[in-house]
C-alpha cells in the first residue's frame, strides 16, 4: 500500500533523530531520568517493595490457625502449600478469570472503538461525546456499587421490565443465578472503567502527529482507512498500556465481589476472588503467612501475564516511541 | 530493520524493569494487608488500665443498651462504637486480628454481631472468664440460658437475650382456612404443603436466612456444631437426625412451602405479609412481626405446644440471643467500669426491661420483660403466645457449639444461592455438607462423624 510506506517512512524519519540524540549524551539522560524517577521510586519502595518483601518474608513462616495459634517461626514452603491445597483455590482463580475472559476483551474493543470515534468526530460533537463516556467513570468504588444494587434490584430498578421478564423477582435472584455473577462484575468493571480510558487513548491519538495524518489522507485514505490502517497501529502501546493496567486491576478485584455478597444476604461465596481468599486467611483464619503466601502467588500471576502483555504490545519499547 | 540488535536487548531489560516496577503495583493492596500480619498468640499479654474510661462495641439493635447505660452511668466516661450489624460479617474479626496482631487497641465490651464470633474472640484470649470475674452475672442465669457461652471449661460471654424458637402461625389465618395446628414436624411439612397447593403465594417459612440451619438443623439435632474436644469436632449430615431435616426441607421447597428469601432481606417485609406458619425464635414477635415488617395486630400466635420429631417431646432451635463479650486485656479501673457495663447490659431493667425485644436470658428480667409486653396487645391471644416464651428455652437441643466455622455463612452462600438460582434442595443440601465440611478443616478441626 502507498499509504502505508508513505507514513512508515515519515513516521522513522522522524525518530531517528531522536535515537541519535539519546546516544549521544546518555550521561546526563541518566541523571534526568533518574531525577523523574526519584519521586516514584521512593513511593515504589513504601508502598509497593517494602511490603512485597515483608510479604514473602511473612510467607515463608509457619503457618497458624486459630486451633494452633503458637505455630511460630521458619516454615519453609508451608504456606504455599495451605494456600495451594485450599479447596478454594483453584476455583478463585476459575472464577476472577471468568470475569477477565468476558471483561477484558469487550474493555478494550470499547476503548479503541470509542477512542477511535471520538478522534475522528470533529470539534464540539467529539468532546462532548468523551464527556459523555466519562460520567459513568466519575462514579468510582462504592457509588458505582450502589448504582448497581439500585439497577439490579427487581424491586426498584428502572429496567425492572426486563427484570422481570428474565424471571427474577429479588436481587438476590439476580446475583446468585449460576453465571450471572461474572457477567455482573463484568458489567460493573466496564462502566467504571471506559470512560476514562477512552479520555486516556484518545489523548494518545491526539499526540499522533497531524502530518503523518495528512499524508495519509492526501493518500487517499478515508475515515475508516485512517482509523485501521494508521491511527490504530500507531496507538499499538497504548492499548498495551490499557490493557496491562485493566489486567492489574481486574485481576485484584475485591470490592465489588465482597459488598454484593452483602447485597445478596450472604448468598454468593465469601472466598469468590482470590483477593477474597487471602483476606479468609488473614482475618478469619487467623494466619497470615498463608495470606502472604496468596498475594505472592497473586503478584506472580499477574507479573507473568503482564510481561506477556508487555512483550506482546511492544510496551515501553524505546524503538517505537 | 529500525533498530541493532544492541539496543533492542537493551530496550526489553529496561522494559522488564519497568514493567516489574508497574506491575509490583498489583502487590500493594494484598500485601498491605499481610503486613499487618504476625502470627496471633493466645497469650493475654499484660493488661491495662485507662484509668476508668471504657470503649464499647454495639451493632446497630444495641446502640440503644450503650445509650442507656449511658444515662444511667454518667459518671462512668464510655465511647461507644457502631459496628457492623450483618450476621456473618467478617469486618468484626478482621479488627481483631489486628489488635491481635498489635497487641492493642481491643474493645472493653462487645456485642457480638454473630454468635460464632464468640469462638475465636475466645480462641484468640479476648474474652474474659466471666466465671472467676463476674460468678454472680453467672449465676442468674439457668445453664440452659447461658449454654452458648460455655466453651472450654468455662463462661467466656454473657448472653443478651434468650432465643428459642417457637412455632409461629398467623391464628386469623388458621380460623379462616380452618386449619389446626400442627404439633409435629411432620404435620408442619404436610400443612405447609397443603397451604401451598390451596393459596399459592402463602408461604410456611423461610430458608435464605443464615438463622435457616438453626431453624431446622439445630432443632432436629442434626450434627453440624458439635464440639467433641477443643480442635475436633463432629459434622455428620448422613445421621438420620439430618437427612429427617433434609428429607422434610426437600419436600418444604420442591412444594415451593418456604420463601428463598432471607429473613433480614430487604424484600422479606413484603414476602413476610403472606407468611401463614413458621417456626421462629421468640425475638420475631417484636422484633420481626411488629417492628420490622409491621404486622397487622391480632393476627400472629404462637404455639403452646412447639413441634416434635416423636409425637411427645418438642425440639426446636435457636436464633441468636445475642453474646456480649468483655476483655481479658483491661485490669484495675478500667476493668471495675467494664464489669459494670456488663452488669447493666445482661440485668437491668432499664435495657433489658424497658428497651430490649428479645427475651431476657438472665432469669430475673424474664417475668418483668414478659409483663411489660404483655401490656403491648399485638398477638391473636397475647397472654398464651407470652406464656410459651420461657419454656421454649428447654425445648433446644443443647449440644450445638458456636465454632470457628460458620454455619450459617456457608448456609447462605451453598443452599440460599442454589435456592434463589432455581437448583433442587438435592444439589443445594451436597454443596452445603461440602463446604461446611472443607470449612470446618480449613479452620483446623480435625473432623469425625461420629462421637
Amino acid at each position: 500500500m502507498t499509504t502505508a510506506t508513505t507514513t512508515e517512512a515519515l513516521v522513522s524519519g522522524r525518530r531517528a533523530p531522536a535515537s541519535v540524540h539519546r546516544r549521544r549524551r546518555p550521561h546526563k539522560e541518566a541523571w534526568g531520568a533518574w531525577t523523574l524517577m526519584l519521586p516514584y521510586l521512593v513511593l515504589l519502595l513504601v508502598g509497593g517493595l517494602v511490603p512485597i518483601v515483608y510479604a514473602l518474608y511473612t510467607s515463608v513462616q509457619k503457618s497458624p490457625t486459630l486451633l494452633e495459634p503458637n505455630k511460630t517461626g521458619f516454615g519453609g514452603l508451608a504456606a504455599y502449600v495451605k494456600v495451594i491445597s485450599d479447596f478454594r483455590f483453584a476455583q478463585s482463580f476459575k472464577d476472577i478469570f471468568s470475569v477477565l475472559v468476558i471483561w477484558l476483551p469487550i474493555m478494550i474493543v470499547a476503548i479503541v472503538g470509542l477512542a477511535l470515534l471520538v478522534h475522528a468526530s470533529p470539534g464540539r460533537f467529539g468532546s462532548i461525546m468523551r464527556f459523555i463516556y466519562y460520567i459513568p467513570g466519575a462514579l468510582g468504588g462504592v457509588a458505582n456499587l450502589m448504582l448497581w444494587v439500585y439497577l439490579l434490584n427487581p424491586s426498584q430498578s428502572p429496567i425492572a421490565g426486563v427484570l422481570h421478564g428474565l424471571g427474577f423477582t429479588t436481587i438476590k435472584q439476580v446475583v446468585a443465578t449460576p453465571g450471572d455473577l461474572a457477567v455482573i462484575l463484568a458489567a460493573m468493571l466496564l462502566l467504571q472503567g471506559l470512560g476514562q480510558w477512552v479520555v486516556t487513548v484518545n489523548g494518545g491519538l491526539n499526540s499522533l502527529p497531524d502530518d503523518v495524518l495528512e499524508a495519509a489522507s492526501l493518500d487517499g485514505a478515508n475515515a475508516w482507512q485512517l482509523a485501521w490502517h494508521v491511527k490504530l497501529p500507531m496507538i499499538r502501546q497504548w492499548i498495551g498500556y490499557a490493557a496491562l493496567l485493566n489486567l492489574a486491576y481486574g485481576f485484584q478485584l475485591f470490592l465489588e465481589p465482597y459488598l454484593l455478597n452483602q447485597v445478596a444476604a450472604g448468598a454468593l461465596p465469601s472466598e469468590y476472588a482470590p483477593t477474597q481468599l487471602g483476606y479468609w486467611f488473614a482475618f478469619v483464619g487467623s494466619d497470615f503467612p498463608a495470606a502472604a503466601a496468596m498475594s505472592i502467588i497473586i503478584v506472580i500471576i499477574t507479573l507473568a501475564i503482564g510481561l506477556v502483555v508487555v512483550f506482546r504490545s511492544g510496551l515501553f519499547s524505546v524503538e517505537e516511541i | 530493520m529500525k533498530t541493532s540488535l544492541g539496543v533492542h536487548g537493551k530496550s526489553r531489560l529496561s522494559s522488564v524493569t519497568t514493567a516489574v516496577a508497574t506491575l509490583s503495583i498489583a502487590g500493594l493492596v494484598l500485601s498491605g494487608c499481610s503486613s499487618a500480619g504476625g502470627a496471633t498468640t493466645s497469650s493475654t499479654g499484660s493488661q491495662t488500665d485507662s484509668g476508668g474510661k471504657i470503649t464499647v462495641w454495639v451493632d446497630a439493635p444495641r446502640v440503644p443498651a450503650a445509650d442507656a447505660f449511658k444515662t444511667a452511668h454518667p459518671e462512668i466516661p464510655i465511647n461507644i462504637v457502631q459496628i457492623d450489624s450483618t450476621v456473618g460479617a467478617t469486618t468484626t474479626q478482621q479488627r481483631f486480628a489486628q489488635f491481635d496482631a498489635a497487641k492493642k487497641g481491643w474493645p472493653d465490651a462487645i456485642f457480638f454481631p454473630s454468635n460464632d464470633d464468640v469462638a475465636w474472640a475466645s480462641k484468640t484470649g479476648y474474652t474474659a472468664n466471666m466465671s472467676t470475674d463476674t460468678p454472680d452475672l453467672v449465676a442468674g442465669y439457668t445453664k440452659t440460658a447461658l449454654a452458648s457461652c460455655y466453651i472450654d471449661g468455662a463462661y467466656r460471654c454473657l448472653r443478651n437475650d434468650a432465643a428459642p424458637d417457637v412455632l409461629w402461625y398467623n391464628a386469623a389465618l388458621f380460623k379462616q382456612w380452618g386449619y389446626t395446628v400442627p404439633k409435629t414436624w411432620a404435620e408442619y411439612t404436610s400443612l405447609a404443603v397443603t397451604i401451598a397447593k390451596d393459596h399459592p403465594g402463602y408461604i410456611s417459612g423461610f430458608t435464605g436466612d443464615a438463622y435457616a440451619p438453626n431453624r431446622y438443623l439445630w432443632a432436629s439435632d442434626c450434627p453440624t456444631n458439635v464440639s467433641v474436644n477443643p480442635t475436633t469436632v463432629q459434622i455428620n449430615l448422613q445421621d438420620p437426625k439430618c437427612t429427617r431435616a433434609e428429607s422434610m426441607l426437600s419436600t418444604l421447597t420442591a412444594a415451593k412451602a418456604l420463601s428463598t428469601d432471607g429473613i433480614f432481606d430487604a424484600d422479606a417485609a413484603k414476602v413476610g405479609q403472606k407468611l401463614v406458619m413458621s417456626p421462629g425464635a421468640v425475638w420475631w414477635g417484636d422484633y420481626l412481626f411488629q417492628q420490622t415488617w409491621k404486622l397487622p395486630a391480632k393476627t400472629m400466635q404462637a404455639s403452646p405446644t412447639g413441634l416434635s420429631w416423636d409425637g411427645t417431646t418438642a425440639q426446636m432451635g435457636d436464633e441468636g440471643g445475642g453474646l456480649w463479650g468483655m476483655s481479658s486485656h483491661i485490669t484495675g479501673k478500667e476493668l471495675a467500669n467494664a464489669e459494670t457495663f456488663m452488669k447493666f447490659v445482661v440485668s437491668d431493667p432499664a435495657w433489658q426491661v424497658k428497651l430490649s425485644t428479645g427475651l431476657p436470658a438472665f432469669t430475673a428480667m424474664q417475668q418483668p420483660w414478659l409483663t411489660k409486653q404483655a401490656s403491648n396487645d399485638f398477638y391473636y391471644d397475647t397472654a398464651a403466645t407470652l406464656a410459651t416464651f420461657a419454656p421454649a428455652i428447654n425445648t433446644v437441643p443443647n449440644d450445638y457449639s458456636y465454632l470457628l466455622y460458620d454455619t450459617g455463612g456457608e448456609w447462605t452462600s451453598t443452599v440460599a444461592k442454589d435456592l434463589a438460582g432455581g437448583k433442587d434442595f438435592a444439589t443445594a443440601w451436597t454443596d452445603f455438607g461440602t463446604d461446611l465440611v472443607a470449612k470446618a478443616k480449613a479452620a483446623g478441626y480435625t473432623v469425625v462423624t461420629t462421637k
